[in-house]
């Protein structure tokens, strides 16, 4: 398989990898698997819960060059974006961007389940938080 | 499946040869159908075996030299299908994988679904473990032969319970049936991939 130039710098260069604290209640985190493959890869994003921002994103991916790529990219693409601009992101975005060809669509739409995985736990966080602060009340 | 009435006799039949004038026929693009079988997911694989040595001596093309050019493409057809059926029928996972994409079910795009996220995180925790261990971390030695362990047994878990459902769709055939099989083939991916990971990282190390 020829990878494309810009796989190839993300995957020699992967930006952000690593994790953040899981039981912080700024951070989100994502964790997915591909069935076709059973690559598995964890995404996590931290929000500032003043501002609706991303500050910070991570990733770990245990697969296939276009998946490490994907989820690189992703992480470089959430930062500085709000909870719902981040949503926004498409697996066709990083199709794109990275030139995949059509057998690895699987793998960025890996990354972009993670988005939305990592996403889903920050909100779940926050609105257990409110309930609790709520109750205190 | 209905096969037209035999291209040379113009009879019904049913089968890979003419019934009447034992000509070939066209072959019908299944598996299943070369060998002559039910689709059942439960298969006896020496039947299966002796089946494909019989019909291997029967399509062989030097039995076609002297016949039409249209037998001679059927029988290259033929031989064809009869030894990807082969492969892919005695291996119970791709037959059951088979099957599935045979019923409408698509293996491909579907996304997290099916798993449970808690196999997810051991089989991510596992990977982590054996990237540690290739960096020359010995420590890590133990966790992942603990973790290999684990994770065989719940390969063999699986296989068993795949067993017992390709009878009770063979019985039944239950759409509900293929969507359970489908659910555990896919978890057997994550762990039959990573159990073979573990193994190649295991006798590069040791
Ligand atoms: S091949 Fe599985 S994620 Fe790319
Ligand atoms: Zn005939």
């Amino acid at each position: 398989m020829a990878y494309s130039q810009k796989v190839l710098d993300h995957y020699n260069n992967p930006r952000n990898v690593g994790s953040l604290d899981k039981s912080d209640p700024n951070v989100g985190t994502g964790m997915v698997g591909a069935p076709e493959c059973g690559d598995v890869m964890k995404l996590q994003v931290k929000v500032n819960p003043q501002t609706g921002i991303i500050e910070d994103a991570k990733f770990k991916t245990f697969g296939c060059g276009s998946a490490i790529a994907s989820s690189s990219l992703a992480t470089e693409m959430l930062k500085g974006k709000t909870v719902e601009e981040a949503l926004a992101i498409k697996n066709t975005e990083l199709v794109n961007e990275l030139s995949l060809p059509p057998v690895k669509v699987h793998c960025s739409i890996l990354a972009e389940d993670a988005i939305k995985a990592a996403i889903a736990d920050y909100k779940r966080k926050q609105a257990a938080r409110e309930a609790v602060v709520a109750q205190a009340q | 499946m209905e096969q037209p009435p035999c291209w040379q006799c113009n009879k019904k039949y049913t089968g890979l040869f003419c019934a009447h004038c034992n000509a070939l026929q066209c072959p019908v693009d299944d598996y299943y159908s070369v060998f002559g079988m039910e689709r059942k997911l439960s298969l006896d694989v020496q039947a299966l075996q002796a089946k494909f040595y019989e019909l291997s001596r029967l399509l062989h093309p030097d039995r076609f030299t002297r016949r039409s050019p249209l037998e001679r493409q059927y029988s290259l057809e033929a031989s064809s299908l009869l030894n990807k059926g082969y492969r892919v029928l005695r291996n119970p996972v791709q037959r059951a994988e088979y099957v599935l994409k045979k019923e409408g079910f698509d293996i491909g795009e579907q996304g997290t679904k099916d798993v449970p996220p808690e196999l997810l995180e051991e089989v991510f925790e596992l990977n982590m473990a054996l990237e540690e261990l290739k960096m020359g971390d010995q420590q890590a030695r133990g966790a992942v032969e603990e973790a290999r362990q684990r994770f065989a047994a719940m390969r063999d878990e699986i296989d068993r319970e795949l067993e017992q459902l390709f009878q009770q769709w063979d019985e039944k055939h239950e759409r509900a049936t293929l969507q359970q099989i489908r659910g555990l083939l896919n978890r057997r991916r994550y762990i039959h991939n990573l159990v073979t990971e573990v193994e190649n990282v295991a006798t590069l190390s040791n």
